[in-house]
């Protein structure tokens, strides 16, 4: 390939980038931690009893999510049905919604008597992440020969020997892999636990925030995220070391299957728990959003949209328009920054020799929590001698940071599947080495990072975690004012949220999927 | 000898409609009825409808006389060798083999020994703890029909086993499966497009027939 001089040098832009606001962040919290009267917060036990009870709590969301997720999987990705892809895409809906409408969904759904809890949160994790489990157990399901299964029981074993002896040990390492992100995604939960839990569902995430904001012990609560950190490492390293166990040999995904006999009944069964499941909560929500205790209403909708006011009682809640507005500005510039940044992330690791390396550096911020993010990003540039957070830009560089590996796992294995032979083609036709390389990938380039932003945006319009620690006051974002709205008492309140909630949902999946339409069609 | 035979009578088979007129044939005990076609008339659903994977859409199968049609799967005893060796990815060499007899009861030194005795029959003795990755596709597919016999079944259905493999090797398994059959009496069916293959199984009809859908 003919490669313009300039693309070798692409990547200091995304490693700057990522030294400024990740390294710099996690180094005043590594600061923080190696301070002295570390080994006192250390052998504190409320740390460890947090951890313990997170353990507990993520341990059942990831059983019940695999409980329910596994069914789906099996019938979405080896089944020929009508309205597959669509139940498909259904099914993924849970894991794009922020988890403040989750959480609100739940609570309006079940009411105030499974409120809050336990139980409550467990499902609602279980209903978030059981989308992990449908892609990458189904991902490696379609993989599976339908005719092993054949094969064994013309061996004589029952269906379920079939399915326990040959291909629950084929699925394992997936299982696992989905079972890690899914226990890591629970563990590290904030949105959930503050709005549906109690004391028996908190995590080292609201604890670290309680620790930064209510009680301003920023040595503790740093230990506490370097703690969390170390779990979610082990269980991250652990399902990386599962994963490369599998191996080996090409793998080709089978001709879906039409369902036979009792099979109808199990893909009819699955689909419709499938399409409840889902939309249960989110018509729940929507429902929330024009009821009020003497019937319909367009009350909420009229306080959100400024024509009426809510009432302010002790807790300032903001303009729920200007809170909109807010975080639609800081979803533009986080969908601009990724895009922007991720691109040229992904550009670098096509062209530089040390691609892969970089590859891994850019994913590094999702495996550190919005917590460790928001706490970092805080100590190092949110207050004095450097306080950015009047600037109002700490919030969508958070965003980005959290959605540029996003953004690189998109936009690379696009930019590799395009034909290098064009740019060679456009150099031999005259075309100087940036004008061929533009000719051979701009295109793909633009509709990647157009698809990219857009993925970006969505993420930063319902991202809750790190906003807790870095908006002020007085500048709320949506997701940060439907938590203040469900701290109010009144049934106003609530009813404000979910119109809020509602936007939020309708924008959020849209976006993702404009972005998934996008994306199969370049 | 104390073989098993097969019989159908009045089959239809087909997924959503019925593939050609009903049939009856008997396989008698030692016997192969190679069964030709071209592409989609319906050989591996005849197969797969005798193995209960899929319903027959009318008329009977009998083992021994024994009428298996609403039987499941795994209680028949109609082991399978596919176009492909099929073999579990997770499982040795030996586990695959000795997957059946597990299933119907036997215990773990049994089933190992059965699975050794027929590695050493299809010429794989040793190789027992290898990944199934790492066999050639001849080993691939010649342990595949150990598998299927250590299930010790009433009836072996063979879709097209020997279609991927060279002329040379094709010839002697199809010789051993031949031989096999004879002397063990077990009935079996066999598909295949290639005319050729269907005299070599049926002995030139000495010990079989052909079947043409």
């Amino acid at each position: 390939m003919t490669a313009p001089t300039w693309l070798r040098w692409a990547w200091i832009a995304p490693a700057g980038f990522l030294l400024a606001f990740l390294v710099v962040p996690l180094a005043s919290l590594a600061g923080q931690v190696l301070s002295p009267g570390t080994i006192e917060y250390v052998s504190d036990s409320l740390a460890w009893r947090v951890a313990g009870l997170a353990t507990v709590q993520a341990l059942a969301s990831t059983a019940v999510s695999l409980v329910v997720g596994l069914p789906m999987a099996n019938v979405l990705t080896r089944y020929r049905f009508p309205g597959r892809r669509w139940a498909l895409a259904l099914a993924t809906v849970p894991f794009v919604l922020p988890t403040v409408v989750v959480a609100l969904a739940f609570r309006s759904l079940v009411g105030s008597d499974l409120g809050s809890g336990f139980l409550i949160v467990v499902l609602a994790h279980a209903y978030l992440n059981m989308a992990v489990v449908v892609r990458i157990v189904g991902a490696r399901w379609s993989t599976i020969d339908p005719r092993l299964d054949i094969a064994a029981r013309t061996l004589g074993a029952s269906r379920w020997t079939a399915f326990r002896t040959v291909t629950l040990p084929a699925l394992g390492p997936a299982i696992a892999s989905a079972a890690a992100i899914v226990f890591v995604f629970s563990f590290t939960s904030l949105g959930i636990v503050l709005l549906l839990g109690d004391s028996t569902t908190r995590t080292l995430e609201s604890l670290v925030l309680r620790q930064t904001s209510i009680l301003l012990d920023f040595q503790a609560a740093a230990v506490s995220a370097a703690i969390q950190a170390i779990v979610v490492g082990s269980v991250l390293w652990w399902a990386a070391r599962t994963r490369n166990a599998i191996s080996g040999g090409a793998m080709r995904t089978f001709r879906l299957r039409r369902p036979l006999g009792s099979s109808r009944w199990a893909v009819g069964i699955v689909v419709a728990a499938t399409v409840v499941i889902v939309l249960a909560p989110v018509s729940s929500l929507v429902w929330s959003s024009v009821r009020s205790s003497s019937g319909f209403t367009m009350s909420w909708w009229a306080i959100f949209a400024g024509f009426e006011t809510i009432d302010a009682g002790s807790t300032r809640i903001g303009s729920p328009l200007s809170a909109m507005a807010r975080s639609l500005s800081f979803a533009l510039i986080t969908g601009l920054v990724a895009a922007a940044i991720g691109g040229l992330a992904a550009m670098s690791v096509l062209a530089h020799r040390l691609g892969r390396a970089f590859a891994l550096a850019t994913a590094l911020p999702l495996g550190i929590s919005a917590a460790t993010l928001g706490l970092g990003t805080m100590l190092a540039y949110g207050r004095p001698p450097v306080d950015l957070r009047a600037t109002g830009l700490l919030i969508p560089i958070a965003h980005a940071l959290i959605a540029v590996p996003l953004v690189v796992a998109v936009a690379t294995p696009t930019l590799r599947s395009t034909d290098s032979r064009l740019v060679t083609v456009a150099a031999t036709l005259g075309a100087r080495p940036s004008r061929a390389w533009w000719t051979g990938y701009g295109p793909t380039l633009r509709t990647v990072m157009i698809a990219a932003g857009g993925l970006a945006c969505a993420v930063s319009l319902g991202e809750f975690g790190a906003a807790s620690f870095l908006a002020r006051a007085d500048g709320p974002t949506v997701p940060l004012v439907i938590a203040r709205l469900l701290g109010r008492p009144g049934e106003a309140s609530f009813g404000v949220a979910a119109a809020m909630a509602v936007v939020l949902v309708v924008m959020t999946t849209t976006l993702v999927a404009a972005v998934d339409r996008g994306g199969r069609r370049s | 000898m104390n073989g098993h035979t097969l019989t159908c009578e009045n089959l239809t088979i087909g997924y959503e409609s019925a593939l050609g007129e009903p049939l009856t044939f008997t396989v008698p005990p030692g016997s192969v009825l190679a069964v030709v076609g071209p592409s989609g008339c319906g050989k591996s659903t005849l197969l797969s409808t005798i193995a209960g994977v899929i319903p027959a859409r009318s008329g009977r199968v009998l083992i021994d006389g024994v009428d298996v049609t609403q039987l499941p799967t795994h209680t028949r005893k109609v082991a399978m060798v596919f176009q492909e060796p099929l073999l579990f990815p997770t499982m040795t060499v030996r586990d695959n083999v000795a997957y059946g007899p597990r299933r119907s009861g036997a215990s773990a030194s049994d089933a190992r020994s059965t699975a050794e005795e027929l590695l050493s029959w299809v010429d794989l003795a040793g190789l027992g703890d290898r990944n199934v990755d790492q066999l050639s596709g001849g080993q691939a597919q010649r342990v595949s029909l150990a598998r299927a016999l250590a299930a010790d079944p009433a009836v072996l259905c063979l879709d097209e086993p020997f279609s991927a493999l060279d002329a040379p090797l094709r010839s002697r398994l199809a010789a051993d499966v031949l031989a096999l059959v004879r002397r063990t009496g077990i009935p079996a069916v066999h598909v295949t497009h290639d005319p050729d293959e269907a005299e070599t199984m049926t002995g030139n009809n000495s010990s079989g027939s052909i079947l043409s859908l």
